[in-house]
């Protein structure tokens, strides 16, 4: 029987309880949106006693299905001040579905500036899992490449391991919840809306799980399931981004580097061109040549065990030692073409100190370019660069400050062009030259995120394949039904790219459908996909606009519409209207 | 000197062309590692096809393609090849492995000819990969 573990941080007490009906066919996203929609006033303080962080595995986390180690953390953001979902791949949600845990609620407020960590761990006598807190006095103000190995040493290496770093202590409002990648290292990240700060709010440091002896997660009916993951595993392998030897695991997500560099989308120097002159020696082809030179890296790397994209990479050093994991295509293009930096060496530096610091590498990106603009450093100065970061690790007001995020960053520093919706940094794709993506960043539940748009088979879209993908119209139907059908896969625990073999092999998305039947005992057919996300949306909307925002929030940075970018020499044109009628038509 | 007096007369155009990837090894140099940057010199009239043929890159290699920073082809679907090219474009090639997911290019600038070869399509061409020749 899964249960929800609820914990409150004001005594350290907790309880398992029985999961509600209403949440019974719920998990990832949307368990954590509904949880958080029904339990948390929206116009509570983020990083006050009433706001509440959820972390729930995927509906399939934890089975047999291929990529489906996907945890969805949920709270009010502090970035954003929206209801916030934040994903990521590890083992750590694998455990908790495997000990029969739906989802675990923290809520209260740290005591007496005490951190702790919570010990989560498979009790064989009881059957159940036990829950124990310890002290974490000892693992505050460090860098966690330090402190990981020691938490691994101390409760075994087949532990998952999920917390907070300095940023977290601090919190600063760019502050990522970390989680183990498959060799141990805290490289995994639920990086985006802040909800590191949210954690420490609570006075919790870590959550360390042990799922030894821990049953398999229960199949309401084996047959379907194991139909359903041999058909998605089958379209998995075959489609030519998803398979072994495929776009993703040859080049990683940094393939799209050159791709969007050539169509002219990719944002350079604080979003003032869209095309880097150094892309191609940042570029997913540029790495995978730098591993093959130097030895000792990897291209094709998995986030968490059972995964079949494997899009993860280690860089290495000159020497061949390790300079960090993983380097995606969006963080490469925030230290790099965003900040004017082409340099590998530098970027992977950037990107170790974001990880070893507890942040969000887009949001980190995207501050330093702020701090380009205003003139703390020149734009393609990586060693200045660096030094900014370090102000941001030892926490001096002026790290401070950029630890806080983009907007923050360009209301202290005086700066009008922030790439910001709803306070949080775009990624890296430029809505001026990619207009469906400047619908998806203006409109989301969740400020500019470009992970909030994935799509499915067109004849399974709620526009039934209507919309004329080519037209104005078809961009705010498309965004819509993409929109839900991400709401959808984040729920499911599987990794949003299989949305890349599901919309071109049809029985892969059926294949989805079949394996959340097998667990959940439900009846669900692909237009049920549709109708779930739908529902989500709502529910994060409706969360959204009781905390203040409106149709007036759902629009990008004034200056992306008259500032034109070169090549193309466009601005953003899509009308408000158009804007309006994503969530107008819903 | 000689090219300078060509151009002039407009005997030749120069073609700017970026190779991505495995696609790089097309540039005569084998080792070119992760990219190849050419100034190519074309008679004026030249085209995409013109292009693939100097340059030896078989149809089934070839991948996403720009001209101009327009997409004008991905794998399986390459109206392009009859494209007129003209004095100083850039061309942008990559390898069959490269991709542009769907939902990170719509709305993106597109040649006539691919827009066209999309619309014939059923959906509008809404796919990531495409297995028919356009």
């Amino acid at each position: 029987m899964r249960k929800i573990l609820r914990i409150n941080m004001m005594d350290r007490s907790f309880q398992f309880e029985d999961v509600p009906k209403a949440y019974h066919d719920l998990g990832g996203r949307g368990l954590t949106s509904t949880i958080v929609s029904n339990e948390v006033k929206p116009t509570v303080h983020p990083l006050g006693p009433h706001n509440k962080i959820v972390f729930a595995p995927g509906i399939v986390t934890g089975t047999a299905a291929s990529t489906s180690g996907r945890v969805s953390v949920g709270a009010k953001s502090p970035l954003t001040g929206t209801i916030k979902e934040s994903n990521a791949g590890s083992q750590f949600p694998q455990d908790l579905a495997r000990m029969g845990i739906k989802a675990i609620i923290i809520e209260g407020y740290q005591q007496d500036d005490k951190y702790w960590l919570i010990h989560i761990k498979w009790d064989e006598k009881a059957k159940a899992p036990k829950v124990a807190f310890f002290p974490a006095d000892e693992y505050l103000d460090r860098g966690l490449y330090e402190v990981f190995p020691e938490i691994f040493a101390r409760f075994g290496n087949k532990v998952s391991i999920s917390g907070i770093g300095i940023a977290g202590e601090r919190r600063y409002l760019n502050s990522g919840v970390v989680f183990n990648d498959t060799d141990g290292r805290p490289s995994r990240y639920s990086g985006r809306g802040g909800l590191g700060a949210v954690l420490g709010s609570k006075g919790v440091k870590f959550i360390v799980t042990d799922r030894t002896g821990a049953p398999a997660v229960p199949l309401q009916d084996k047959g379907i399931f194991e139909q359903g993951r041999k058909k998605l595993v089958d379209a998995l392998r075959n489609h030519p981004i998803t398979k072994p030897g495929g776009g993703l695991n040859t080049l990683g997500t940094a393939v799209l580097v050159n791709i969007i560099n050539e169509a002219g989308g990719l944002p350079t120097h604080n979003f003032r061109e869209g095309r880097f002159e150094g892309a191609a020696k940042i570029s997913g082809e540029a790495m995978a040549q730098l591993v093959k030179e130097r030895g000792g890296g990897r291209m094709g790397h998995p986030c968490h065990p059972g995964c079949i994209i494997q899009c993860s990479n280690i860089i290495p050093k000159p020497d061949g030692s390790e300079l960090v994991s993983v380097i995606e295509y969006e963080t490469t293009w925030a230290f790099g073409a965003n900040c004017g930096i082409d340099s590998l060496d530098t970027i992977g530096e950037l990107t170790r100190m974001t990880n070893d610091f507890g942040m969000d590498t887009i949001e980190m990106g995207g501050t330093i370019a702020i701090a380009m603009e205003a003139g703390l450093a020149e734009f393609g100065d990586g060693q200045k660069a660096i030094e900014l970061m370090k102000e941001v690790g030892k926490g001096t007001p002026l790290g401070r400050l950029l630890g806080n995020g983009a907007t923050l960053a360009g209301k202290a520093l005086g700066v009008i062009r922030v790439p910001s919706v709803k306070g949080q940094n775009m990624p890296a794709y430029e809505p001026r030259a990619i207009k469906g993506i400047g619908v998806t960043y203006a409109t989301s539940t969740m400020g500019a995120d470009h992970t909030s748009g994935y799509t499915i088979a067109p004849e399974n879209l709620a526009s039934g394949g209507q919309s004329d993908p080519l037209s104005l119209e078809g961009k705010a139907d498309l965004s819509r039904t993409f929109q839900e059908a991400t709401a959808f896969i984040d729920s499911t625990g599987h990794c949003l790219f299989i949305a890349f073999a599901i919309l071109d092999i049809p029985t892969g998305f059926e294949g989805v459908m079949e394996e959340c039947n097998g667990v959940l005992g439900t009846n669900w057919t692909v237009d049920d996909a549709i109708r779930i996300g739908t529902e989500i949306l709502k529910i994060e909307r409706a969360f959204n606009e009781s905390a203040g925002f409106t149709k007036a929030d759902d629009r990008l940075p004034e200056f992306m519409y008259y500032e034109k970018l070169p090549p193309h020499n466009v601005a953003f044109d899509i009308p408000d209207e158009e804007l309006d009628s994503v969530y107008g038509k819903m | 000197m000689q090219d300078g007096l060509l151009l002039q007369e407009g005997v030749i155009m120069m073609i700017d062309v970026w190779l991505y990837g495995e696609i790089a090894s097309y540039s005569g140099n084998t080792d070119a590692g992760a990219y190849a940057h050419l100034e190519m010199e074309m008679t004026p009239g030249s085209t995409m096809r013109d292009v693939l043929s100097r340059l030896c890159i078989p149809a089934a290699e070839r991948g996403p393609t720009f001209i101009n920073s327009a997409l004008s082809a991905m794998s399986g679907l390459q109206p392009d090849l009859g494209h007129v090219l003209a004095d100083n474009d850039r061309i942008g090639i990559f390898s069959a492995v490269s991709m542009w997911p769907y939902q990170y290019r719509f709305g993106a600038k597109m040649t006539p000819e691919l827009a066209a070869a999309l619309k014939k399509l059923p959906g509008g061409g809404l796919h990531h990969a495409y297995d028919a020749e356009g």
